[in-house]
């Protein structure tokens, strides 16, 4: 499938690339370590929901999810991820990741979505099960995602 | 994949591995070239494993790559026997198109649809970062819609008796169970009812400029140059949270039922179990959301019209035509091996289209068949079919739902790169209105197939027929 990466819109250059799905968005990771993966994970959620270069880090929010498999854990941290942005309107630019055994606690930098000064990108229904991939090879971490949009 | 052409638009994959039955695909010769390019005939391969599965796994001709189930297939299982799967649904739960008519020209709007537009656009909110079109609804109040669908609307001012009438399953889908609904999805959903949301939805102002039977457009109150009003849109984000619940609670609990499928996003527990039977509940419920939220938006559509237009109400006319699902899995009888059988038909990316006669057709409606609405893209035009008897026989009383995309959204963006497409299509005479300039290019017309092409093969193949075509002149985006 080709890939392009998507245009840095933080300060890290290319956190993840878009691939091509007829209906809907898929995204590829790649990151030195776990932490990193799921820490870039965060960010590349962030920056399809909106425009980050208009997003400030004002405040913090801190979520905690666990799961026996990092496929699970994947899925559960953007799912929730997904939940911060559409139910407390919250849109970040920037996370740090702690690791935990099974758990991640994610502290996210940014402040609440203003539709007056940011721009929304598009909405995403849900983190689908399809393909998602997680895995840690040689080279590093690597990651696949297919959002529902 | 092995195909073999059964006669002209029909194919079937033939039952190999742990195919239960074999897939049979509805599509032109040049279809099936371009689908053999997409895994979407490997998935429905996929979902002809599925426990209970009776007669083929079905594909219509806008079948495209979806996540487990391809987009635009129909699966029906024995009702006893048979799985329940919310991959076969989908995350947007009842998903699904309206039509509205009026008794205005497009020689009246036209010299106004700027105005319209505008109207359209203020009324009717997107669903991000703001509220509803109904705001401050407390939990209480968002599980009595889950409970009673577009009849909420009706008892809130929002709706007719007649428009419940003509809503697919009267607004409200029977065995919906509010609380098996998350806290979690209510608060997604909380700010959502009469939101479009974005993707490819959209509410779209047609005048009908092509009428293929006369006799049946009459008797839906359709003419020549009328103009009409469909929207698309589903259950938000209460639907696509039940549906992301369920898929863990299911995907977790199959293995206790011993079944073993071959992808994770086609998780499906027997009907019977506890866990089967609480995600039909909730998708009951969240179906239920949705036809309110469509009763509602298309409310807010009447209003922007009586206000942009300065008419009243009876000038307006504005009456619902009908209103479909194609994202559901719903208990019907059909004719399985010559024998009446009651099935699970999963529709998803699929539209009802029962025959005339039906008895769960409106009485208004039962002599024509059920009207199926075919939205395509936003620069070509839509269509109104109408379930044929044929359909009852081969598909499961189903049709095509769209025209399918072409490109992925990625290339769609690629190619609208540095192009104005809101002007583009403004010199098509489609005037558009959005939240998004990279929702217009992800949904730019050539990002779709020919819906044409689409509905030509399901009148081919005798499963429904062309009523009317609807030509867009105003599109509002999410």
């Amino acid at each position: 499938m080709p890939t392009k990466p998507t245009a840095p819109q933080t300060e890290d250059a290319a956190l993840f690339r878009e691939f091509e799905h007829t209906g809907d968005l898929g995204i590829e990771l790649d990151a030195p370590t776990r932490g990193e993966l799921f820490r870039r994970a965060a960010i590349a959620i962030a920056s399809l929901l909106v425009e980050m270069a208009g997003v400030a880090e004002i405040e913090q929010r801190e979520i905690v999810v666990e799961a026996e498999a990092d496929l699970d854990l994947m899925h559960d941290l953007l799912t929730e991820l997904l939940a911060l942005f559409t139910v407390e309107g919250f849109i970040w630019r920037d996370a740090s990741v702690k690791e935990a055994g099974r758990s991640l606690r994610v502290t996210l930098r940014g402040e609440p979505f203003d539709p007056a000064r940011h721009t929304f990108r598009g909405e995403i229904k849900a983190v689908t099960y399809h393909q998602l991939m997680v895995e840690n090879s040689p080279g590093g971490w690597r990651s696949r995602v297919i959002f529902d949009v | 994949m092995d195909l073999i052409k059964l006669r002209d638009y029909l194919w079937e994959i033939p039952k190999t591995g742990a195919m239960r039955v074999p897939g049979r695909v509805y599509a032109s010769a040049k279809m099936i070239a371009g689908m053999r390019e997409d895994p979407c005939l490997t998935q429905v391969a996929n979902v002809a494993c599925l426990p209970g599965i009776v007669g083929y796994s079905l594909a219509m001709p806008d079948i495209h790559w979806g996540y487990g189930f391809p987009i635009g297939g129909v699966a029906a299982v024995d009702a006893r026997e048979g799985v329940i799967s919310p991959g076969g649904v989908g995350y947007d739960i009842n998903c699904g198109v309206r039509l509205a008519r009026t008794n205005l020209h497009f020689n009246f709007v036209e010299p106004r649809i700027d105005q319209l537009a505008d109207a359209l656009f203020a009324k009717i909110p997107a669903g991000v970062g703001s509220w509803g079109a109904i705001p401050g609804l407390s939990i209480e109040q968002l599980k009595q819609v889950a409970g009673e669908g577009a009849k909420w609307a009706l008892r809130n001012g929002y709706a007719t008796e007649r428009d419940l009438e003509h809503t697919e399953e009267g607004g409200m889908l029977a065995g919906a169970d509010p609380d098996r609904i998350s806290e979690r999805a209510y608060q997604r959903g909380a700010k959502q009812l009469g939101t479009l949301g974005s993707g490819n939805h959209f509410l779209e102002v047609s005048r009908i400029d092509e009428i293929y039977d006369s006799k049946l457009a009459d008797a839906l109150g359709l003419e020549l140059g009328q103009v009409t009003v469909l929207i698309h849109s589903g259950s938000r984000g209460l639907g696509h949270q039940t549906c992301d619940d369920y898929l863990k609670l299911i995907g977790g609990a199959m293995a206790r039922y011993g079944i073993n499928l071959p992808d994770r996003q086609l998780a499906a527990v027997p009907i019977s179990s506890p866990e089967g039977q609480a995600y039909l509940g909730a998708m009951a419920a969240a179906a239920n959301f949705a036809w309110c939220n469509r009763q509602v938006m298309m409310h807010l559509a009447e209003q922007a019209f009586l206000e942009a237009l300065s008419i009243a109400p009876r000038e307006l006319g504005f009456e619902l035509v009908y209103d479909v699902c194609h994202n559901i899995a719903k208990f019907e009888e059909h004719s399985v091996n010559g024998r009446m059988r009651l099935v699970c038909v999963h529709r998803k990316g699929a539209t009802r289209a029962f025959g005339p006669g039906h008895p769960a057709l409106p009485e208004a409606l039962r002599p024509l068949g059920q009207p199926v609405l075919v939205p395509g893209d936003m620069g070509r035009y839509s269509f109104v079919l109408v379930g044929l008897e044929t359909a009852m026989r081969e598909t499961f009383g189903s049709s095509c739902h769209g025209a399918g995309r072409l490109m992925s959204r990625m290339k769609a963006k690629r190619e609208a790169d540095g192009r104005d497409l809101q002007a583009e299509l403004k010199a098509l005479g489609v005037t558009v209105r959005a939240h998004s300039r990279a929702g217009i290019a992800e949904e730019m017309p050539h990002a779709y197939k020919d819906v044409a092409e689409v509905v030509e093969v399901m009148e081919a193949a005798r499963i429904t027929r062309r009523v009317a075509r609807l030509k867009p002149f105003a599109v509002i985006k999410g």
